[in-house]
Formats: C-alpha cells, sequence, structure tokens
C-alpha cells in the first residue's frame, strides 16, 4: 500500500533484531534473515510490495561486490604461500560439498551451487570476529585475511561460471561465458581510460562524487542486462536461443576492482560503505521474506539428515584445510586448527550467491533452496562461537589429537 | 619492523623483542588504532583502541620527543609544530646572582636567555617582571638554547 511503511517495517524489524544479536554477541546477518522470514511470506505477511524491498535489496547485492571488487588487492595474492592457502581451502571444502550434493540426490548443477554456498566463508563475520576478539597479532590472523580476499575472487570466477551454465542449452554457454568476459574487460578498459577524467571529479565537496559513483555502478550494472537482452534479440533474428544471464553483480566487483585504482577514489569509500551496509541489511531482509518455509520439508528426517550432515561436513572441511594449510605455511598443526575455527563462518556470500541462483528463475529444487537456508542460518551462529573460541578449541583437539596418536601408534 | 596490509582490516605494524614480546600497532579502516602487546609466554594480548589523537600522544612520547628529562634540563617539543624544540632549564641562583635583579644582572642582552620563571619557597613567579631579585633558595626556570644556557650558567651564574 504504503512504501514508507513497508521501509519502516523492514528498518525498525531489522533494528531490532539486529541489536538483540549485537547483545548476544552473535552474528547480524541471520537476524536480518529471520527478521524477513518473520514477517514475510511464510511469517506474518505484513510487506504490501514484496518487489520494491527486492529491488532495494538487490542494490544491495551491488554495492557489496562493488566494495569487495575495490578492496580486491591481485599484488597481495600473489605473495607465497597464499596461493597455496586459497587452493587448499578450495578444493578441500568445495569438493565435500559437492559430493555431499551428489549424495543426497541433487543435480550436477544443483551440487555445484551447493558446495559454492559451502566453500565460501563470509568475510564480514570472519573479519568483524578477528578484530574483536583481538586475534590480529597473531601470524595465522594474515592468512585467515587472505584468505578471505582469495574467496572473493574464486566468488566472481564461480559466479560466472554459474551464471554462464545456467543459462539454458550447451551450446549457449561459451557465449555467455564470452559476453561476460567481454564486458569484464571494457570495464576495467574504460575506467582505465577515463581515470584521469573522473579522478578531478572525486575530489570535489559537493554532491558530484558520490553521485558519479552511482551513476557509474548502476550504469555498468545495466550495460550487463542490456548486454543480456540484445543477445537474445540476436538470437531471435538468427533464430537460436541465445538467452544469457550476464551477471551484473560480477560487473560491479570489477567496476570497484578497476576504480580502486583511480586516484582519489578512497575518499569515498567510506560514504560508499554506509550505502552497503543499509542496502544489504535490507537484502537479507528480502532475501527471508521471499523464502517460502515448507515445515513439510523442514520436519522430515531426510531433510533435517542431510543438513546435519552438511554442517558437520562443511565444519569439518574448514578444520582440515586448515589444519593442512597451518601445517604448511606456519609448521603448526594448532595454528592450522585455529584457521579453520576462524572460517567456519558462512553468511553474505552463500546467501548471494543462492539469491543470483534463484533469480535466473531455472527451477532450482526446493529442497536446495531450503537446505541452503537453513544451513547458512545455523552455520553463521555456530560459526561465530567458532571464531570466538576458536583458540581454546583447536587447544582442546590438539590435546585430544596427543591423546590418540600414541594409541594408534601402539 | 614487519609492515603487512590486510585487506578489509587495515595495516599492521608489528615488532618483536629479542625476548619474545610482540608490538603491533593496526590502524583500522574506521580509522582508529590498535596497540597490541603479546608477551613472550602471555595466552593473550593485552589491547586498546586508541584515536588518532591519543595514539599521536603516545608516539611522541616513545619517540622521545615530548619530553627529554636530562638532569634539570627539559626539551619540550610540539606534536603540530616538528621542528620546534623548545628547552627549559632548571637551575639554583648562587652566591653571584643573590641580591641582584635580572635587569641587574643583564642575563638576556649578555646570554640571550630568558628567565621564564622563578620558584621560591614552594611558590612560582611566572614571568617575572625585570627588577625581580634574586634570594637566597630560588630556582630558576630559563629557556634559550643549549648554548646559551650554558653560557648563562658559565657567566652569570659563575658555574664552571
Amino acid at each position: 500500500m504504503n512504501f514508507l511503511l513497508d521501509l519502516a517495517i523492514v528498518t525498525v524489524s531489522c533494528l531490532a533484531l539486529g541489536l538483540a544479536s549485537k547483545y548476544l554477541r552473535q552474528a547480524s546477518i541471520p537476524a536480518y534473515i529471520i527478521a524477513g522470514i518473520l514477517l514475510g511470506k511464510s511469517g506474518f505477511d505484513l510487506i504490501s510490495s514484496y518487489e520494491f524491498v527486492q529491488w532495494l535489496g538487490k542494490i544491495g547485492v551491488i554495492l557489496l561486490m562493488f566494495y569487495i571488487g575495490h578492496e580486491f588487492n591481485f599484488k597481495g595474492i600473489r605473495e607465497p604461500g597464499r596461493l597455496f592457502t586459497g587452493c587448499t581451502d578450495f578444493f578441500v571444502n568445495f569438493s565435500a560439498g559437492f559430493l555431499l550434493g551428489l549424495f543426497i540426490g541433487l543435480s550436477l548443477v544443483e551440487a555445484f551451487i551447493l558446495a559454492s554456498a559451502v566453500y565460501i566463508s563470509s568475510s564480514a563475520i570472519v573479519i568483524s570476529s578477528l578484530i574483536e576478539n583481538r586475534r590480529l597479532i597473531y601470524p595465522e590472523a594474515e592468512t585467515v585475511v587472505w584468505l578471505m580476499v582469495f574467496e572473493d575472487i574464486i566468488l566472481a570466477i564461480l559466479l560466472v561460471v554459474l551464471t554462464s551454465i545456467m543459462a539454458g542449452s550447451l551450446a549457449t554457454i561459451p557465449v555467455c561465458l564470452a559476453a561476460t568476459l567481454l564486458l569484464i574487460v571494457f570495464t576495467l578498459a574504460l575506467i582505465r581510460r577515463l581515470s584521469n577524467f573522473i579522478s578531478p571529479l572525486f575530489e570535489r565537496d559537493d554532491e558530484i562524487p558520490i553521485l558519479l559513483i552511482f551513476a557509474l555502478i548502476f550504469g555498468f550494472s545495466s550495460l550487463a542486462y542490456l548486454l543480456g537482452i540484445s543477445l537474445q534479440a540476436l538470437g531471435h533474428l538468427l533464430s537460436i536461443s541465445l538467452h544469457c544471464h550476464i551477471s551484473e553483480i560480477i560487473v560491479a566487483f570489477f567496476l570497484g576492482s578497476a576504480l580502486s585504482g583511480v586516484k582519489s577514489f578512497k575518499k569515498l569509500i567510506g560514504a560508499t560503505i554506509s550505502f552497503k551496509n543499509l542496502f544489504l541489511t535490507i537484502f537479507f531482509f528480502s532475501f527471508g521474506m521471499m523464502f517460502q518455509f515448507q515445515f513439510a520439508t523442514l520436519y522430515s528426517a531426510d531433510f533435517v539428515l542431510a543438513l546435519l550432515a552438511l554442517i558437520t561436513l562443511s565444519i569439518l572441511g574448514k578444520f582440515v584445510g586448515g589444519a593442512i594449510i597451518g601445517k604448511r605455511l606456519h609448521g603448526s598443526l594448532e595454528t592450522g586448527l585455529r584457521v579453520g575455527a576462524y572460517t567456519t563462518p558462512r553468511g553474505e556470500f552463500s546467501v548471494v550467491l543462492l539469491a543470483v541462483v534463484i533469480g535466473m528463475e531455472t527451477g532450482i529444487s526446493e529442497l536446495l533452496i531450503s537446505l541452503v537456508v537453513a544451513y547458512v542460518i545455523i552455520i553463521s551462529i555456530i560459526g561465530s562461537s567458532f571464531a570466538k573460541h576458536g583458540d581454546i578449541i583447536a587447544k582442546r583437539m590438539m590435546v585430544g589429537f596427543n591423546k590418540l596418536m600414541p594409541l594408534a601408534r601402539r | 619492523m614487519r609492515i603487512s596490509e590486510l585487506p578489509e582490516v587495515g595495516t599492521k605494524y608489528e615488532i618483536e623483542s629479542p625476548k619474545g614480546d610482540k608490538v603491533a600497532v593496526i590502524f583500522l579502516a574506521t580509522g582508529e588504532i590498535e596497540l597490541y602487546i603479546l608477551e613472550a609466554d602471555a595466552e593473550t594480548p593485552a589491547v586498546t583502541r586508541l584515536t588518532s589523537e591519543e595514539a599521536r600522544r603516545i608516539g611522541s612520547v616513545l619517540t622521545g620527543a615530548l619530553l627529554t628529562m636530562e638532569r634539570e634540563d627539559v626539551e619540550v617539543s610540539f606534536a603540530d609544530i616538528s621542528d620546534l624544540r623548545i628547552h627549559i632549564h632548571v637551575c639554583p641562583v648562587t652566591k653571584n646572582v643573590v641580591g641582584k635583579s635580572i635587569e641587574n644582572l643583564e642575563i638576556r642582552k649578555k646570554t640571550g636567555v630568558t628567565v621564564v620563571a622563578i620558584s621560591r619557597k614552594g611558590q612560582s613567579i611566572i614571568s617575572p617582571p625585570p627588577e625581580t631579585v634574586f634570594e637566597e633558595g630560588d630556582l630558576i626556570v630559563a629557556t634559550g638554547e643549549r648554548a646559551q644556557i650554558k653560557a648563562c650558567q658559565r657567566v652569570i651564574l659563575g658555574q664552571v
């Protein structure tokens, strides 16, 4: 009825649950999703225009990817050890999720989606936990932070692959992939070309700089949409199916990374972060409100078993990956287990990934969606407490190992 | 000193003493500064979060710029004016000056030193007028270049 009422419902409920989560020293992401579930379609159904809230949420995702892209640092990744760390983390956790997905009877594409959601840790939870729990002085904090950066670039790649794979027929996959890559290269080249023109505009003190940022973000994002449309039109002309979805959030990611090289852009990142925080919160809410909770599936024994297996396996995955990394990089198993504990929380990226996939409307099974939503809510809560007590958990595990080792040798 | 860039966190400056104590300063992306101290055998670090103003003050104490106590010699420097150093010297009166005024002694004219205060029986006279007469037991607080203060001690106070 009234968009103001919708906005009030979203912001007030998120504020209340967000504050509650901060008092309980929990991650706030599940709180916002739960607010959405409570007040949205599967709850009290209080929102009058779901579409409107979803639009705002989409802006949040675009801004998140823009911000991640801006923080992305290619030089740092190439330092010794970091590539190894990132790849270990990816192979262990992605394959664990993929195999479990196949095991519970998902299709190849669905297992791929599940694996991506299981693999990628939540930078927001992990990093704020490192700061709040005073871990920054330890050498593994650095490893963890760079692991998050590495996961970001993998996320961009996964998104490109996913959106291309899901475009439809096998023949269109290379076309979609090529179109996406072309747009990325175009974005990077154009910003580089225009940087001398843009950077003096960023130095102004009026509303021009922030306008410029949003003009660039929305401009390039809609370019992705337009390219998709024109490919489809081209397909019509040639009477072949060229149904392509070029993800605007990937373009936002690379736009952010291109702009980080432009002089005086740093001045504005604070303002962009504020917008990102606001709209991303709305995104989590909108994600929760659209979610049709199927209580039948929720209670079925198979679903619960699959969920438990998923949670156990994904926690184990991070610990195994962490242990390998710790042994190789820090020469200590315990340090590795700490890395595992710190990176356990999953959150925003798993949700973003799922939202992108749902947005493509290509028949993802309800089972997968419910599974991932329940998974993210639970693992972000469990994960934050793992991250908080990482040192104690690692120590206990070491004690356990040391007790078991002599037994095994005997 | 190890400097490392931590994306989304900030920049970390880290130093380890031979004993194995670690000190890290982290400039957070939020603009605040965290100071970590981890003793060699400690499990958890001590951490404090500083504003940039507080950090600057601690910084100038650590660099020794703020106050250099050298017997009765104090050097004052200012965070905002990096090249300004003022030496303040405290010295007891000697027989040479008791009963004479600042004006008669021609302290400023002969040595370039300015008497900024006199501490007399636990009370201070700030910016004493030229006609002030020194008394037994006074402490003179004077400013000037190091060389000027040396000259003052030699010529006026008659110290070696």
